[in-house]
């Protein structure tokens, strides 16, 4: 019998040569990916984990009676309803875009399990789909345990079944990012970029804010979810390093493509649950100093073992740094009935935060809430006040990412209009311009949520809008978690008259 | 037929989609989206109306100003002609 060691390199690196069909046609380049190279150039990819299906599994049930034991003691609803509120309503944010959208992870990894062009590749993608499924498994569980006590923590399930806005911003990355994807494009955006980029927000950064804030489900599940991203976001390296071997210019072209849209993404995703639904006490380090230090360096660091250059929009990534996380916040608290969970409004000492974190822009901002403030001020606090203190005017949303028109600064504005093949397009910045008119055949028949009530595919009407089309009711949709009745409000009220 | 513009208010956080009618006037545009914009940004007086990089005519309509479907337009304050 073999031992491990001279069995598992015979199991998971398994080629031949092919005699009644041709390579290309196993592999065909539209699904396999550009370049296409023989398998002779593929034939050293490697990985260091080299895991066997046994210990896979193994290590998989060790993993999960972990999250169990910890559901068991600290998960059950009576240990959520001692959470603070706003740091509740985060976790609606990440209950409802993470397991599905980890469930489009399945099928690009299952692509990579047949497309990947090694069988190296191959197997580990293999264990990337089964952790991706775990990944939609595990957080539906622990979710679908707090509707009784939260009818929003539905949307752990129901989010991507929607036309909500956001919901068609995350489904337009993902369908792109996984379910459409081929398999080169698909490793370097996911494992490289996403995973290896990008989820150090979440599984490093979440995770700690949710210590501090007490809530340890969500860092025991996140955690453990980490561990297996660790491992699979490995393809993604040698997918890279042969495409740098062979077609530089596209390597970068991917690698800034996806390092874009996934800012984009984990700008909302993580900035809005670090900077303002975490209690102020409880927040280690501002979303900007995060960015800084784990993704930002590291991304940097990263860059350069490949050779690869920094994205030519860097400057720009920096600037909005500063700004684009508080303008999509404000926005989005001023439309929170399209949205299904709750928001705060800054008070004074988060404000005080702010402007010490983010002194470039803050004065326009602190303007913003002032306004904002001041509506609640003069209509009164109470559920019933909600509506007159939300917009009417419907926002606008960029053709490429999806997300409203909140880019640049509140004095400028950055969205810009281009005509393409006789139509007119919208973009909220530059890059999102760059991306749609390097591939305009992928992008150009989506349309965003404006267009859809323009043309009536989406009813005009706000309230039908929200319930018809959005899915939600006045039950789910967001308001203010204290519906304006704040005491720092009501003092300034008092010392007014 | 109102025709559908994307609205930049100097200091808001999110641009907007406005209606706009071909007979009503630039400054009637320009305090629709500081209505439309009212519960982040307060209004302003002296406020102007950019479109294509110039500076509009108050009193002309949006016919006359020649506005197509889905360009943008920007009204920003405290600026002096």
């Amino acid at each position: 019998m073999l031992s491990r060691e001279e069995w598992l390199p015979l199991a998971r690196k398994l080629d031949w040569d092919y005699s009644y069909v041709r390579e290309d046609e196993v592999f065909p380049q539209v699904i396999s990916g550009h370049p296409w190279l023989p398998h002779s150039e593929w034939k050293d990819w490697e990985e260091s984990f080299k895991t066997s299906y046994r210990e896979y599994v193994d290590n998989q049930y060790e993993k999960d009676m972990a999250v169990k034991a910890v559901r068991d003691a600290v998960g059950r609803i009576e240990n959520v309803q001692k959470l603070a509120a706003p740091w509740l309503n985060g976790l609606k944010v990440h209950a409802a875009a993470l397991p599905l959208g980890e469930f489009t992870g399945v099928i690009g990894n299952l692509r990579g399990a047949r497309f990947g062009r090694d069988s190296a590749w191959r197997t580990m993608a293999t264990f990337g789909a089964l952790d991706e499924y775990r990944h939609t498994q595990i957080p539906l569980l622990l979710f679908h345990e707090l509707v009784k006590f939260d009818s929003q923590f539905d949307w752990a399930h129901k989010f991507y079944h929607t036309n909500n806005w956001f919901a068609v911003a995350a489904r337009h990355f993902f369908d792109e990012l996984t379910v459409g994807q081929n398999a080169i494009e698909f490793h370097i955006a996911t494992n490289f970029v996403f995973e290896t980029g990008f989820t150090n927000l979440q599984f490093v950064g979440l995770a700690s804010l949710a210590r501090e804030s007490s809530d340890h489900m969500f860092e025991r599940m996140v955690t453990s979810i980490q561990t297996d991203e660790a491992r699979h976001a490995q393809i993604g390296h040698p997918v890279l390093a042969t495409v740098m071997k062979h077609d530089p210019r596209y390597a970068q072209y991917l690698v800034d493509k996806w390092f874009w849209r996934n800012w984009r993404l984990f700008s909302i995703l993580t900035g809005l649950s670090t900077d303002y639904l975490t209690a102020l006490d409880q927040r280690p380090y501002s979303f900007k100093e995060f960015m800084e230090e784990w993704i930002i360096d590291q991304f940097l660091r990263t860059l350069d073992e490949f050779g690869l250059q920094k994205p030519w929009y860097w400057e720009i990534l920096m600037d909005e740094l500063d700004i684009y996380h508080h303008m999509i916040y404000a926005s989005a608290y001023s439309y929170r009935a399209t949205l299904w969970f709750n928001f705060v409004i800054p008070g004074p000492p988060e404000r005080k935060w702010l402007r010490q974190k983010y002194p470039k822009h803050w004065d326009d901002m602190d303007a913003v809430w002032e306004q904002v403030s001041e509506r609640w001020r003069t209509v009164g606090p109470g559920p019933e006040n909600e509506l007159a203190v939300h917009g009417t005017a419907m926002p606008a949303f960029c053709d490429l990412c999806q997300l409203p028109l909140s880019a640049g600064t509140p004095r400028k504005n950055t969205a810009r209009v281009v005509a393409h093949q006789g139509r007119k397009y919208i973009f909220c910045s530059q890059p999102c311009q760059w991306i749609f008119l390097e591939e305009p055949e992928r992008y150009a028949n989506h349309k965003d949520v404006v267009k859809r009530v323009l043309s009536g595919e989406a009813p005009a009407d706000l309230p039908d809008l929200l319930t018809e089309y959005f899915r939600l009711t006045p039950e789910t949709w967001g308001k203010d978690v204290y519906h304006g009745s704040y005491e720092w409000l009501a003092a300034r009220k008092t010392s007014a008259t | 037929m109102p025709i559908p513009l994307y609205g930049f208010l100097e200091g808001d956080t999110v641009g907007l989609l406005i209606l706009a009618d071909e007979e009503e006037t630039v400054q009637t545009l320009a305090r629709k989206l500081q209505d439309a914009a009212h519960l982040r940004v307060a209004r302003r007086d002296h406020a102007h109306l950019f479109y294509n990089g110039k500076a509009m005519d108050p009193a002309l309509t949006i016919a006359q100003a020649a506005f197509e479907a889905f360009d943008r337009f920007d009204v920003i304050s405290g600026w002096q002609r």
